[in-house]
């Protein structure tokens, strides 16, 4: 590695915690892969930028060591940290208030956010309003993909197979449970019931019977106010597979999680056997990869993550997961998740992309984005203000 | 530029002296170089920020180290005193001249005042070593075991867990667990032996010429092993000669028919004489090596005695090992055990900790530690140890130290043996020996990639992140603090 001073390096700010089921995931993901191979590459100057889960904003290089999280009252300390704010002046800074107050500008962000206010697009439309090159999928697709049931319209209006499904909002289920109840009961059992916004399986059941159905939806209904009742695949083979590129998408392996329990859950995603995942990121162990599927099944499942990919405009990184029924290999697609806990880093090892290789294009390509964004015109000229009349009207339909 | 680099870095130098951790470090430092002032002081020198020199290990609190911690504190904090005093009680303006000067040099006194009593404890302990040697001597003149005894420059304490291992099946053998190769230390172990061993190993330290034969004096071996001499150490010797008259010595103290010499060393094959036992990875005079082969598995060949063949494994990795092996089995066979125990200890011999050590990262990537092994013959086993794995292979080392006079050729050297055995990955630590590596590896037209790195830890650190399954990533050498 090079010698690179201060003012050669760039600054990368990577945005993590945040108001999210997935908040301390999230922490592992912005340290393995990402900011541990930011710092020893050289060529980055890492500004570790947390929020609290009271939305609170914070950024201390101390907290560029995984170490910081793992130490006894981390919480405290950082609530006494200073809390930064945020300039958009002609792209981000980052803001240390008061008498000793000091401004970093950034050049790129690193999203390292799971679930809620950040995976769901949130944070992408405010990094767009700073005018600030990032990382990974945009607003749109990240908004799409945090949507279940939005994921399967996409997916089925381009065509591809999706599992029979009904949804329906809270508010719907409190107004009439009969109605809603009569569309779920026009599914096969067993049924899956789940929150459509969050991830890792949380609030998720597998219903067997009317008898569970209920339940399963006011669980459901607790995590989120719409939901999702799908039929269940079985016999299943689950697959899930990481995608990386903009224009032109590369896949990693094909990857089969390996269930302990009924369905998998949070535990078996970043917990499995109980056993701590340190040092191997939010996943290890868990999966085999690549999956010990047939060629021809593991091209098509490629084939179609990549329609995927591109029907819901994702950019940099995502996983689309798949459900395929083992004696038919009938294939569905499940969900996309716009960013795969710790980038799925193991997978793309196997693919041969090391962690270093993966962190490095995806800042390449997230920059690759903003120079091709800089080419659409935003704004344009007009007269409209000096034709508009003292009542407002212009005689324009706008 | 580099004159305000220069500067900037002065500066630091001189605050960070007057810092509070000063006085700790100084112990440290003290403790690192085992007490031999010349090697502190040319430590002392290098040292760039004396806030931050316990990066490997970390003082560890002695009677001795609290003893100097306390002074160092004393002496410091009398001075400032001493330089109050002096600005009231001497006239204007020696008083400002004097009492500026005991501030500003506050370190440096204590500096000088804890290596005057690291002097003082020398001669004092001085009649207490003699006593323990004397004792030590007593004891192993009534002890009934037989006495192995292992000098040279590389390879001591493979050597004594090849032995001890193999010995072990049909004899009670015991073998101090450390590098315990000082007067001292040896005294130490002597004192804790039940009496009932068959067989004592003794591996014996050299610094300083005449090292070897004070051991030897006390130890009184029988049985004597030279595993090579090359450039370890070459610092304090000067010259290899004087190194080779050290290891040597050892000879003196044993009969020729029984001194054991490494044949793969050159220069201890070139001292050995008439009567003395050769053994290299080919084997011994009676015991032939045949099949070897090795892996991260270890090694497997076949033991060839007149007409008579034992197969056998041992999970220690690398042919090098090879030649120990014969010695031990020689040695074994010698002292009447039978073929099926000399093959069970071979079966039980293990990698040894930190040389060539292999282990498994969860990702897939092996891991060779072999951190403690840096000589240039250790280097040379490990990159062929490291050639003969399948993977993308990575050779991460900070270089040899001690290497004296000879430190430009022996680095060349690895340079050009890395570039002949197709290595793909040379990642450096940069020191001020990498220079010469790359020499090596240019002139040896190197194929593969270099990688630099300013420390061994943001090696460690960029090599997880580069690292992809199916690697082999080997670690040659650590400096301990003195050396980084």
């Amino acid at each position: 590695m090079g010698v690179y001073t201060k003012n050669m390096r760039k600054n990368i700010a990577v945005i993590f915690g945040g108001k999210s089921a997935e908040h301390d995931i999230s922490i592992i993901t912005a340290h393995v892969p990402i900011i541990d191979s930011l710092l020893v590459n050289g060529k980055f100057d890492v500004w570790p930028v947390y929020i609290a889960k009271g939305g609170s904003w914070y950024a201390d290089k101390a907290m560029n060591n995984l170490a910081f999280f793992k130490q006894d009252a981390w919480e405290e300390k950082v609530a006494k940290m200073k809390k930064i704010g945020l300039l958009f002046d002609n792209g981000l800074e980052l803001v240390w208030p008061g008498l000793l107050s000091k401004k970093v500008k950034i050049d790129i962000v690193f999203p390292a956010m799971h679930g809620t206010y950040g995976e769901d697009g949130s944070l992408m439309g405010l990094l767009r309003m700073a005018g600030a090159p990032f990382v990974g999928c945009d607003l749109a697709a990240s908004a799409v993909a945090m949507d279940k049931v939005l994921t399967k319209q996409v997916v089925a209006a381009e065509g591809m197979p999706v599992v029979p499904y009904v949804w329906f909002t809270r508010t719907e289920w409190k107004e009439d449970k009969e109605t809603v109840l009569t569309k779920a009961k026009t599914l096969s059992m067993p049924v899956f019931v789940k929150p459509v916004h969050l991830g890792s399986s949380i609030g998720m059941t597998r219903v067997k019977n009317e008898k569970e159905l209920l339940n399963a939806i006011e669980v459901a209904l607790h995590y989120d106010d719409k939901v999702l009742v799908e039929n269940a695949v079985e016999p299943l083979i689950e697959i899930t597979l990481p995608i990386m590129g903009n224009d032109k998408p590369r896949v990693a392996e094909c990857e089969r999680p390996l269930n302990k329990t009924e369905f998998f859950d949070f535990n078996d995603k970043y917990l499995a056997n109980g056993k701590k995942s340190e040092g191997s990121g939010a996943n290890s162990a868990y999966s085999e990869v690549p999956a010990n599927i047939d060629d021809d099944l593991s091209n098509k499942v490629k084939e179609l993550g990549v329609r995927v990919y591109k029907a819901l405009g994702c950019a940099g990184i995502a996983r689309v997961d798949f459900l395929i029924r083992a004696d038919t290999k009938e294939m569905y697609v499940n969900e996309v998740n716009t960013l795969p806990g710790s980038l799925y880093h193991h997978n793309w090892k196997k693919a041969g992309v090391s962690n270093m290789e993966l962190v490095l294009e995806l800042v390449r390509l997230a920059e690759d984005r903003f120079v091709r964004q800089k080419e659409t015109t935003y704004t344009f000229h007009s007269d409209i203000l000096q034709k508009v009349g003292s009542s407002g009207k212009v005689g324009l339909k706008v | 530029m580099n004159n305000k680099r220069q500067t900037v870095n002065g500066a630091k130098r001189w605050l960070s002296r007057r810092h509070w951790n000063y006085i700790r470090s100084l112990v440290y430092m003290l403790q690192a170089s085992e007490y031999i002032i010349v090697d502190f002081l040319k430590w002392h020198e290098r040292v760039k920020d004396f806030r931050f020199v316990e990066k490997r290990k970390h003082l560890t609190f002695t009677p001795k180290t609290v003893i100097l911690f306390t002074l160092g504190w004393i002496v410091l904090l009398a001075t400032l005193s001493g330089a109050v005093f002096v600005f009231y009680t001497i006239a204007s303006p020696w008083n400002y001249l004097l009492a500026a000067l005991l501030v500003f040099e506050a370190p440096l006194i204590a500096m000088v005042s804890l290596l005057f009593f690291v002097i003082c404890m020398r001669f004092a302990q001085y009649p207490v070593e003699q006593f323990f040697i004397a004792r030590t001597k007593k004891h192993l003149i009534a002890h009934r075991g037989i006495k192995i005894a292992i000098a040279g420059s590389f390879g001591k304490t493979s050597m004594r867990e090849v032995l001890k291992a193999v010995l072990s099946e049909g004899r009670k053998v015991a073998a101090p667990g450390e590098s315990y190769n000082t007067p001292l230390s040896i005294a130490r172990f002597v004192k804790e032996l039940k009496g009932d061993e068959d067989v004592l190993i003794f591996e014996l330290g050299e610094y300083y010429p005449g090292d070897v034969r004070k051991l030897a004096q006390m130890v009184r071996p029988e049985w004597g092993i030279i595993t090579g001499v090359n450039e370890a150490h070459l610092e304090k010797f000067g010259v290899l000669k004087n190194t080779t008259d050290t290891v040597f010595e050892l000879a003196e103290s044993v009969d020729a028919s029984r001194l054991y010499v490494n044949g793969e060393s050159e220069l201890a094959r070139a001292r050995s004489k008439g009567g003395n036992i050769l053994y290299t990875r080919s084997g011994t005079e009676e015991w032939q090596v045949k099949n070897p082969n090795t892996d991260l598995s270890g090694i497997t060949f076949t033991l060839l005695k007149n007409g008579v063949s034992i197969n056998v494994h041992s999970s220690v990795c690398g042919l090098h090992v090879l030649g120990p092996l014969s010695a031990a089995v020689h040695i074994a066979s010698r002292l009447g055990l039978a073929s099926h125990e000399i093959s069970d200890g071979i079966a039980k011999t293990k990698p040894f900790a930190h040389r060539l050590e292999p282990k498994q990262w969860p990702d897939g990537v092996t891991f060779i530690d072999d951190s403690y092994n840096g000589n240039p013959d250790g280097a040379r086993a490990a990159i062929e140890f490291l050639a003969s794995l399948q993977g993308r292979r990575f050779y991460v080392t900070p270089g040899l130290v001690e290497a004296g006079l000879r430190i430009k050729e022996v680095h060349e050297e690895i340079g050009k043996q890395l570039a002949k055995a197709g290595i793909e990955k040379v990642v450096l630590i940069r020191t001020s020996v990498a220079s010469y590596m790359e020499s090596g590896l240019q002139a040896g037209d190197f194929k593969g990639e270099i990688l630099r790195y300013d420390d061994m830890p943001s090696a460690l650190a960029a090599l997880r992140a580069l690292a992809l399954p199916g690697d082999v990533i080997l670690i040659q050498n650590d400096w301990p603090d003195q050396y980084a």
